[in-house]
């Protein structure tokens, strides 16, 4: 369960990361898969945090991050679904379900939030036109720090306050459950199966060959499957 | 049809076009129209290289374009005209006695003179009187920079009230 | 028109540092615009008359106009504008160049990048994590991985850039840049193919005894999304399917 001092690392984390979507050094720490992993690593529950991280990404996959298209913003979402799942017991009924709806509001929240991030440059940028339009390098450079610290900035009000409002939202939620955790887990699994599926074949399906490549590939993945179960 | 797409984008030939529209749709040829361009083999070269090699791209100039808008819609395949501005379009559209019934306003970005009316739709006045020609000829004009955005209507893009 | 001089260590290193933060003042106005000018500034300063001179200010103010490419192909703009500049190329060829060099740099950096590469190190992470691999070793994987491909176009674009300036173009035309997304999306698909049905059952956990379920479910739910694609956004449904599911888990 997340204590107040567990939200300050929380937060730190997900501000990181929520730059490292766009801004610096979008070396892809902030997929959900590497930041959801790190989240219940804090949390002291690694693999919790994989497991709901490989939930989350199977989502992301479909999003791509084409730069002036809006996308949702995974970096600080995924640390606040892989510190929702991490904080419950793996007996807990619906504890990924709740944990990967919270991060897909975040994330959505989020993407609007690097719209406005994106404006309110905008905006600093028109008011130094005169300073860019002479070539003075200390406007090239303020805007640039200034861009950077602020989507700092917004990461960690994002992380910050989907934790406040999810954290404890979430605890209410799984204590007046009523589905199976089997249930549960296979209903957020099977959407995040779909949602994958489908983003794997929008992905690959224009380019010759590579459906079959996708067609052979699942038929040794059932093999695999078939055989180690 | 197979000109999925009548699009005007000021960056002409990139990732939202060939990815973005390209692989739902499932594009196969690009015509881009630009008189510029269409007499510049370096910038040619530099479009090129940004098209897949499954992708077949040509460089017209409006009159030459003109000339073979027929046989691009009666191709078996699908694909997609691009214009780098308004103007080109409306003279597209003029020039070929309004075949075209559908303009997708794809991105026109920032310039002194232009005032913000979408995230990636910025339009000086002259710009605003050229697709408000457009409408009133019938054409429908709708603002959307990729296929899962809310299509924008002219209206309300003028207005500045869209997403 | 002079040859460009080498650039000290120093400078590189100094562009190359700032490319990794070449988005940082991303807008709809200027888009990476301004990062372009901070990315190349290091090399201006090698302008006659050195920085803030006459020739550095203009340049300086040319590059920070509107741009926008892929983040990780910018370099190859980078290093193209800093010859142009240093080589002495007259502005409007320069101009027409940034303008002409914005969607080739985009289009290869998507298909490359975010429709190939990032989703092919995705699912080969999965696919670690399906075979049971640590979360450290899953995670380090991924990172290792997809960080070799992303720093090493990084380094390539802006050498290359700098090398060709204005006629980068048969640099773009690469066979490894023209060829390679093909290749990398068809690795994609085949790694997806094998790692989706097993990271579904590593994260399937409690669900396990209805794992022929919930793989049916999925095959018929990504059917749905293939053919309504464009349309909708799967993650945005699933959200609502999500939020209808807790509400009635908690009020039945």
């Amino acid at each position: 369960m997340m204590q107040l001092l567990e939200l300050l690392p929380m937060t730190i984390l997900g501000a990181i990361l929520g730059l490292d979507v766009v801004s610096f050094p979008q070396a892809m720490i902030s997929r959900p898969i590497v930041a959801a992993t790190l989240a219940g690593s804090l949390m002291g529950e690694p693999l919790r945090g994989l497991i709901a991280g490989v939930t989350l990404e199977l989502f992301a996959l479909e999003t791509l991050p084409f730069g002036a298209s809006r996308y949702p913003e995974w970096g600080s979402a995924a640390v606040v679904g892989g510190a929702i799942f991490a904080g419950q017991r793996e007996t807990t009924a619906g504890a990924l379900t709740v944990a990967v709806f919270a991060a897909l509001v975040t994330a959505s929240v989020s993407g609007w939030s690097m719209i406005q991030h994106r404006k309110v440059l905008g905006r600093w940028g028109g008011g130094m036109r005169e300073l860019l339009a002479r070539g003075s390098s200390s406007a090239v450079t303020r805007l640039q720090i200034g861009g950077l610290t602020l989507d700092l900035l917004r990461g960690a009000l994002m992380t910050f306050v989907a934790l406040a409002v999810f954290g404890p939202l979430s605890r209410n939620l799984l204590n007046t459950w009523t589905f199976t955790n089997g249930q549960s887990r296979a209903f957020v699994v099977a959407l995040a199966g779909a949602v994958g599926a489908g983003a794997v074949w929008k992905v690959v399906h224009t380019t010759s060959g590579a459906r079959w490549y996708l067609l052979g590939g699942l038929a040794v993945g059932a093999l695999m499957l078939v055989s180690r179960s | 049809m197979a000109v999925a797409l009548y699009r005007i984008d000021d960056r002409l030939i990139h990732g939202q076009v060939i990815v973005g529209w390209g692989q739902p749709l499932s594009l196969s040829f690009i015509v881009l129209v630009d008189d510029a361009v269409a007499a510049s083999d370096w910038e040619q070269d530099l479009y090129r290289a940004g098209v897949p090699p499954e992708m077949e791209v040509t460089f017209e100039s409006v009159a030459s374009a003109v000339s073979k808008m027929a046989s691009y819609e009666s191709r078996a395949d699908k694909g997609i005209v691009l214009t780098g501005d308004i103007d080109t379009m409306l003279r597209l559209v003029e020039a070929t006695a309004h075949a075209i019934h559908h303009v997708n306003l794809g991105g026109i970005h920032h310039r002194a003179g232009r005032a913000p009316r979408l995230r990636y739709v910025f339009l000086a006045p002259d710009e605003e009187a050229a697709l408000r020609t457009l409408s009133d000829a019938g054409v429908v004009v709708c603002a959307q920079d990729v296929p899962a955005a809310t299509p924008v209507p002219l209206t309300a893009v003028l207005a500045g009230s869209g997403a | 028109m002079t040859t460009p001089p080498k650039l000290p260590l120093l400078t590189r290193l100094s562009m190359l540092l700032r490319l990794l933060a070449v988005q940082g003042s991303w807008n709809y106005e200027m888009m990476m615009g301004n990062g372009i000018a901070f990315a190349v500034e290091p090399a201006l300063r090698l302008l006659p008359g050195g920085k803030n001179g006459d020739a550095y200010r203009a340049a300086l103010a040319r590059q920070g106009g509107y741009f926008n490419a892929h983040p990780y192909l910018a370099g190859v703009a980078v290093g193209a504008l800093a010859s142009a500049e240093l080589s002495g190329e007259p502005p409007d060829r320069i101009e027409r160049f940034r303008t002409a060099c914005c969607g080739p740099l985009g289009s290869v950096g998507d298909r490359l990048i975010w429709a190939g590469w990032l989703p092919a190190c995705s699912v080969a992470a999965m696919l670690a994590f399906g075979l049971g691999a640590s979360p450290v070793v899953a995670v380090l994987l991924f990172l290792g991985v997809y960080n070799a491909g992303h720093l090493t176009l990084r380094v390539w674009g802006l050498r290359v850039g700098y090398r060709d300036g204005l006629r980068v173009a048969s640099a773009l035309a690469h066979p490894a840049l023209r060829c390679g997304p093909a290749h990398v999306a068809r690795a994609a698909a085949l790694i997806a193919g094998i790692a989706l049905p097993l990271a579904v059952r590593g994260i399937v956990g409690p669900a396990r005894e209805k794992l022929a379920v919930v793989m049916g479910l999925a095959a018929l739910g990504a059917f749905v999304l293939a053919r309504l694609q464009g349309r909708v956004e799967g993650w945005r449904v699933a959200m609502g399917l999500l939020a209808a599911f807790i509400l009635f888990s908690v009020v039945r």
